[in-house]
């Protein structure tokens, strides 16, 4: 998948992977689409939550290793 | 019938009204990292899930919303810990808690609200205050706001 911007949050503890992502939609365009790389184990759960409070879409989660590959499109 | 409308944000309700945001408001009573940290980590991510989300400052919790305070102590019961979370908070893999406050309050509706009555124990005035304070309230704001608060907390 091809991500517009891409937010390395690897080694950041939570709140942090998610308040980079929120900046970063915050600074998006709608439409565009941002891969969040976290290795936080709480990221997936938190992200995915985060998104059905929000307007925004998580599209896919993926595995490498030991970093998430957390894709997310923003919304106006 | 007509079929169950999904409950999205800013979805009408029933009879025109829209849906109100979720609210959390936290009473922080304590300037300890160990209170400060998960008091802003829980308002500042209530903010950028869209939530409305308010902290109020009373007691301890007053002295770090002074002006150039810098918080840099645990709660006594765990001084044997606060090495390494210090250690932790400098190496940069947490946000500070100044920068949640700051992210909440540019991305979503987190307000700080510092309490009457403690700035008057303290000898606290409002040019000692941090420009991140709302305003200063007393309890009874905070109750007419917490009744209505999906979570309320008491950090301490």
């Amino acid at each position: 998948m091809k991500a517009d911007v891409t937010v390395d949050a690897r080694y950041k503890s939570c709140p942090g992977p998610l308040l980079e992502l929120a900046k970063a939609v915050w600074n998006s365009k709608p439409g565009q689409v941002i891969l969040l790389l976290a290795t936080d184990p709480g990221a997936p759960r938190d992200i995915e939550t985060w998104a059905s409070h929000t307007r925004h879409r998580l599209l896919a989660v993926e595995k490498d290793g030991d970093v998430f590959k957390i894709y997310v499109e923003a919304s106006g | 019938m007509a079929e169950p409308q999904p409950r999205g944000e800013d979805e009408p309700r029933r009879g025109g009204e829209p849906k109100p945001p979720n609210r959390i408001s936290i009473i922080v009573a304590s300037d300890k990292l160990d209170k400060l940290f998960p008091a802003v980590t829980l308002a500042s991510t209530a903010a950028v899930m869209g939530w409305e989300a308010e902290l109020f400052f009373t007691m301890w919790g007053l002295s770090a919303l002074r002006r150039g305070y810098e918080a840099s102590e645990v709660s006594s019961d765990y001084k044997i810990h606060e090495a390494s979370l210090l250690r932790t908070l400098a190496s940069g893999s947490m946000p500070g808690w100044r920068e949640m406050l700051a992210e909440g309050r540019k991305m979503g509706r987190l307000r700080v609200y510092a309490c009457s009555t403690t700035m008057g124990m303290l000898g606290i005035g409002a040019e000692d205050l941090s420009e991140m304070v709302d305003d200063v309230v007393g309890a009874a704001y905070f109750l007419d706001r917490a009744k209505d608060s999906d979570i309320n907390l008491f950090i301490s």
